[in-house]
Parts: C-alpha cells; sequence; structure tokens
C-alpha cells in the first residue's frame, strides 16, 4: 500500500497565488476526500499528484520517491474524471482494456482481464457498445473498470458521481466505498459534496481558498468543526449559527437565552445542529420564537423558527404540527454539542 | 394568400440570379458537350454529335497527360497540405502569447490572391536573381544554379509548394477548430493510463480528429481538381505539358483553340470527378459512427 505525501506544495498561474504552501500526508490504503466550495483548489491539489499540472514548488512523494518531474505515465496512478474521459472511438471493451494495451500485455490476457473487470462492474453486456450508446452510470462504470484494471499504487477521483441524478449518486457511492474496501488501494477524492464526503472518507480534508483548513475524520469534523466555514459548511441541514454575546454565564442574542459554561465576551457566534435540538415545554425552553416554516422529511419535521434576524432550524419529531407564527419553545438537547466560535476570526472558542 | 405570394415574390430574384449564373450555364455547357461548336468557324453551335466529344477526350493524349498531372498535384498538395496542417495544428494549439501572434499571422498567405501567388514565385525560382533559388543553392551548393521552373519534375514541385503555402494556413484553422472540440480529460486520461506523448496523439486525438480531417480533405481535394491561377501565372503548363492541370487544358481547349463543344465535355469530365471523390468521401464520413463524441 502506498503513502502520499504533499510537503510544502504550492501552485500559482502567473502572479496568482492558487495554492499557498500546503502539506499533507495521505496514508497507505486511506480514502482521503478533498472537500471544498469550487475554486478552493482540491481539483488542482489532486492535478499536482496526478502530474497533469506543473508544481510551482515543494515536493510531492509518492511511497518516498519523489515524482516532481515525472510524467503521469510513471507515477502508476489511475484516475476517474467527472466527465469521464472516456475514449469516444473505442468500444467499452477496447476503453477499459486500453491501460494494458499500453502495457504490452497479451491480447488473450488483455480480453480475459477485461471481461474479469467487466463482471465486477457489471458492464459485460455493453463491451462492444461504445460510450456514446451508454447512459451516464454506465459510462461512470466504464471508467471506473478502467482505473481499477490495473491494480495502481493510487486512486484519483475528480467528482466522479456529480453527473449522475441522486439515486444513481446514492448507489455508486456504496459501490466505491465497497470496491475501496476490497482493493484497499489509497485512494484520493475530490467533492464539494459534503455528504459524499461524510459517507466515503476515512478522513476529509476541509479545504477553503487554496488552504487545508481541517483534517480529520468525518466524525470529528462534524462534532467538533475548527471555524464557521467548516461549521457551516458540513451536516446537511447546516448547523444553525446564532450571533449574540455570553453574559454570566449565559449565551444572549433575540429570544434565545441558553446556559454556556463561557466567561462573558462580545461577538460570538453559537452554532448548534437542528438535530442537537429539541420542541420543549415552555418552562425547560432556552429558545422561543415563532414558527416560519414546517418541512416534513418522512422521519422527522424540520422547523424554522425566526425572530427579526436570528433564524433557527430544529429538527423535531414526524408527527409535530404547529401554525405558522406560533411561538414554538426550543431548548439543547445537550449542553456538550453547543459549539462557540469568534464572530470576526471565525475560530471555535469552546473545545 | 396574399402572403402566399409575397413570400414567392420575395425568392425571385435569388432564383433569377442562380438560375442566369449558374443553372444556365451548366444546363448549357451539358448541352453544348454534346455538340461540335468551332468559336473560329461559327457564332452558334453546331449539330449534335452525341458522345464524340467524351470518346475523343478519352482517346487524346492531351487530355490523358492532363489528367495523370491533376492526379499527381492533387495526391501531392492534399498530403502534403493535411500533413502539415494538422503537424502545426498540434503545434499551435497550446494557449501563449506566442502562439497567438502565430496563429494570427498565419492567415496572410491565405490572404493573397493565388494569381500573385503564382508571379511571386516565379521570381523567387528565377535561377539568377530568385531570393529562393539562390538561398537553397547557398545552402546546398549542389542546387546553385538548378533550372527549377524549367525542369518538369521540379516545375511540378514547385508548384505543389506554391499550392501548399496558400492552402495550409487555412487547413490548419480547420484542424485548430477540431482539436478544441476534442475533451481535453480524454488527453489526460490516456497520459494517466500510460500513453507516451506519440501514442496519446496517434491512439487517441487523431481517430478523434477523423471526421475534421475527412472534411478538410474533400475540401483541399476540390480545391486542388480546380488548379488553375498559379498554373497561369507560376508555368503556363510547362515545360512542355508537364504541369497542364485539367482546368488549364479545358481553359486551353475552350479560349485559345476555340474548341467550345470539346471543351464543355473536359469540364463535364472534371465535374463528374469531383462528384464521384465527394460522394465517396461523404459517405466514409456519415458511416463512421466514432466521429460521434461521448
Amino acid at each position: 500500500m502506498t503513502e502520499v505525501r504533499l510537503v510544502d506544495i504550492e501552485k500559482r498561474y502567473g502572479g496568482f497565488l492558487a495554492l499557498p504552501k500546503q502539506s499533507l500526508t495521505i496514508e497507505a490504503g486511506e480514502f482521503l476526500v478533498l472537500l471544498g466550495p469550487s475554486g478552493c483548489g482540491k481539483t488542482t491539489t489532486m492535478r499536482m499528484i496526478a502530474g497533469l499540472e506543473d508544481i510551482t514548488s515543494g515536493d510531492v512523494l509518492i511511497d518516498n520517491d519523489r515524482v516532481n518531474d515525472k510524467p503521469p505515465k510513471d507515477r502508476d496512478i489511475a484516475m476517474v474524471f467527472q466527465n469521464y474521459g472516456l475514449y469516444p472511438h473505442m468500444t467499452v471493451a477496447q476503453n477499459i482494456g486500453y491501460p494494458l494495451k499500453l502495457r504490452g500485455i497479451s491480447k488473450a490476457e488483455c480480453t480475459a482481464r477485461v471481461l474479469e473487470i467487466a463482471e465486477k462492474v457489471e458492464l459485460e453486456e455493453l463491451l462492444k457498445r461504445r460510450p456514446s450508446e451508454l447512459s451516464g452510470g454506465q459510462r461512470q462504470r466504464v471508467a471506473l473498470a478502467r482505473a481499477i484494471i490495473r491494480t495502481p499504487k493510487i486512486f484519483l477521483m475528480d467528482e466522479p458521481l456529480s453527473n449522475l441524478d441522486a439515486k444513481l449518486r446514492v448507489t455508486m457511492r456504496a459501490e466505491l466505498k465497497h470496491l475501496h474496501h476490497e482493493l484497499g488501494v489509497t485512494t484520493i477524492y475530490v467533492t464539494h459534496d459534503q455528504m459524499e464526503a461524510m459517507t466515503l472518507a476515512t478522513r476529509i480534508a476541509v479545504m477553503r481558498e487554496g488552504r487545508i483548513v481541517q483534517l480529520d475524520t468525518p466524525k470529528k469534523i462534524y462534532s467538533e468543526p475548527v471555524d464557521l466555514f467548516v461549521a457551516g459548511f458540513i451536516g446537511s441541514p447546516s448547523m444553525n449559527l446564532i450571533k449574540g454575546e455570553v453574559e454570566n454565564g449565559f449565551f444572549v442574542a433575540k429570544g434565545v437565552k441558553i446556559p454556556v459554561q463561557f466567561s462573558d465576551r462580545c461577538d460570538v457566534v453559537l452554532g448548534v445542529r437542528p438535530e442537537d435540538l429539541e420542541i420543549v415545554e415552555r418552562q425547560r425552553a432556552n429558545i422561543m420564537a415563532p414558527v416560519y416554516a414546517l418541512e416534513l422529511t418522512g422521519d422527522a419535521t424540520l422547523v424554522t423558527i425566526k425572530d427579526g434576524a436570528t433564524s433557527i432550524c430544529v429538527r423535531g419529531p414526524a408527527d409535530f404540527e404547529a401554525n405558522i407564527d406560533e411561538v414554538c419553545h426550543i431548548a439543547p438537547r445537550k449542553p456538550e454539542k453547543l459549539h462557540l466560535f469568534d464572530k470576526s476570526t471565525g475560530e471555535r472558542l469552546n473545545s | 394568400m396574399q402572403d402566399r405570394f409575397l413570400s414567392y415574390a420575395l425568392l425571385v430574384p435569388a432564383f433569377v440570379i442562380v438560375v442566369a449564373t449558374t443553372i444556365y450555364p451548366l444546363a448549357y455547357s451539358f448541352i453544348t458537350s454534346f455538340r461540335e461548336w468551332d468559336l473560329t468557324r461559327q457564332r452558334t453551335p453546331d449539330d449534335f454529335v452525341g458522345l464524340q466529344n467524351y470518346a475523343h477526350a478519352v482517346a487524346e493524349t492531351g487530355f490523358q497527360n492532363s489528367l495523370w498531372v491533376t492526379v499527381i498535384f492533387v495526391v501531392a498538395s492534399v498530403v502534403l497540405t493535411l500533413v502539415l496542417a494538422m503537424s502545426l495544428a498540434l503545434l499551435l494549439r497550446r494557449r501563449g502569447p506566442l502562439h497567438t501572434f502565430t496563429r494570427i499571422i498565419l492567415i496572410l498567405p491565405f490572404a493573397m490572391s493565388p494569381a500573385l501567388i503564382g508571379v511571386s514565385y516565379r521570381f523567387m525560382f528565377n535561377p539568377e536573381f530568385g531570393v529562393l533559388a539562390v538561398g537553397l543553392g547557398s545552402i546546398f551548393p549542389g542546387l546553385k544554379g538548378t533550372p527549377w521552373l524549367a525542369d518538369p519534375d521540379l516545375a511540378m514541385a514547385v508548384l505543389v509548394v506554391t499550392d501548399v503555402w496558400h492552402w495550409t494556413p487555412y487547413m490548419t484553422f480547420m484542424c485548430l477548430g477540431g482539436l478544441a472540440s476534442i475533451p481535453r480529460e480524454t488527453e489526460e486520461a490516456a497520459r494517466i493510463d500510460g500513453a507516451s506523448g506519440f501514442r496519446v496523439i496517434w491512439e487517441i486525438v487523431l481517430p478523434q480528429m477523423k471526421g475534421v480531417l475527412l472534411v478538410t480533405a474533400i475540401l483541399k481535394t476540390i480545391f486542388a481538381l480546380k488548379m488553375f491561377d498559379q498554373v497561369v501565372t507560376l508555368t503556363g503548363g510547362g515545360p512542355g505539358t508537364s504541369t497542364e492541370t485539367l482546368a488549364y487544358f479545358v481553359f486551353n481547349v475552350g479560349f485559345k483553340w476555340y474548341d467550345m463543344g470539346y471543351a464543355s465535355a473536359l469540364a463535364w469530365i472534371l465535374t463528374l470527378i469531383m462528384m464521384v471523390i465527394s460522394a465517396w468521401y461523404v459517405r466514409m464520413l456519415l458511416s463512421d459512427k466514432n466521429t460521434a463524441t461521448a
């Protein structure tokens, strides 16, 4: 299994600094997800590992071997592209077998391997078709088959599921996860979908404006976001972020008064996830505001309450009923699920 | 009903112009090709002679020679232009100030009149004061004093060079357009899959360029089949008849010897050749599923 290390890598386009100095170690056999909004540099980082993009400074090490000056073909990697990157003039079988053909493997062995892999991804019926005759999900599987046919050192996946419809995306996600478990190949995966990141990753690197803001397990990133950006980016519906201040052991904002263990301070943001709040009777309430909207998701009802600028979403029971503008009473379930952030720097205050 | 009348009325001017300048001459030359008509003797066409003009063409050495000259010219100029245009396009497709500048000035040869190109090249290949002839002679002493346009094979070579020089830029633009439409991921995927630069071009880029290259080839073939201007101004069909292309031969028969019936028959033979070649290319183009991108 292969370890990938990025040491102080930097990328500039002319005068524009796309990626400031950055280091990252991807452990052997890990499924690392680079997560961030578009333009945050996650794809550039991956393309530098692949060798498709020059590195302005710093080193990329694959198994302690500096590969900066090696062309992509000598790095022993496989990549799945967002638009699949299939060869339109070749059949499915030729597409899958191309990496083997390039390595001078005999035709007979190549055919056998292609058939074996095609069965694995359920493409054996389509081997003679051309990519233009396939659906999106089928194309995706061809791209995957082409990547796994020669068991490379590293898999790189650049938003491989983003062109699929929602249902297929969930199915393919499970297939990818199973495949990683089965092959155990170090995988680097780029996405802007936090759900994909949470479900697939061993570790997630959340990126913003070229920098890795937080690198940790999905669980940790979800439960202890390092700053407001990560807190707001991870989770759906996203974390409630309430602006206010801490006064005599209480976090105070309009309609909100929650006990917190923190010294007095102005300009704080309280973060609390919708599922960490509950609807309670009036006496126990820490938050009180009129109902703004009710959304039934099937297993729960998302209740949004709004008082002035403060808008809070809470995950209530599926059978919860209330009228719009009726006052709703809310309290946090556990005090340790409350996150305090500095309003100006965005940094986490409590740990 | 009035709208319908108006729409037809609006079509009339264009229709009249096309009929007068294209359909009528075509039909007239077609009919003339079956008649005897020596313009030095009479002002109107003479009797119908059936296929005699066509039979004459097949038997005559002048026609056979010009057909052979045309074949050599077409093959040489199409192949050279396409290879050069594709290679240049591969070199020029990258972005950068130098690439953009080169792409812009590349249009200059194409902006020149073919007749002028012929005149210029005749000067440049003059063995005594032509810049190219003298230049080549000083680089390769063996070529000093070579009578470029007085030798049948060399004259043909120079004719091909002028045509390739004239058309390569335009065809390069067509290839650049084709290259731009190839998804970048296919090349990147091939590089990661382990292909060398040469194999990426040969096995991934060129197959995807098949459609564009076919269209380019059709166009270039048709233009080459009509080769006339540079023949007039560069070689005058000579030395002897060694660069007498079909178009030039037809012109001579019609407007030097005034044998209008025979000239019309020859023109129609040239037209038929073009139609057959175009039909063959188009069939190849349509039958090729690979040109559809994924």
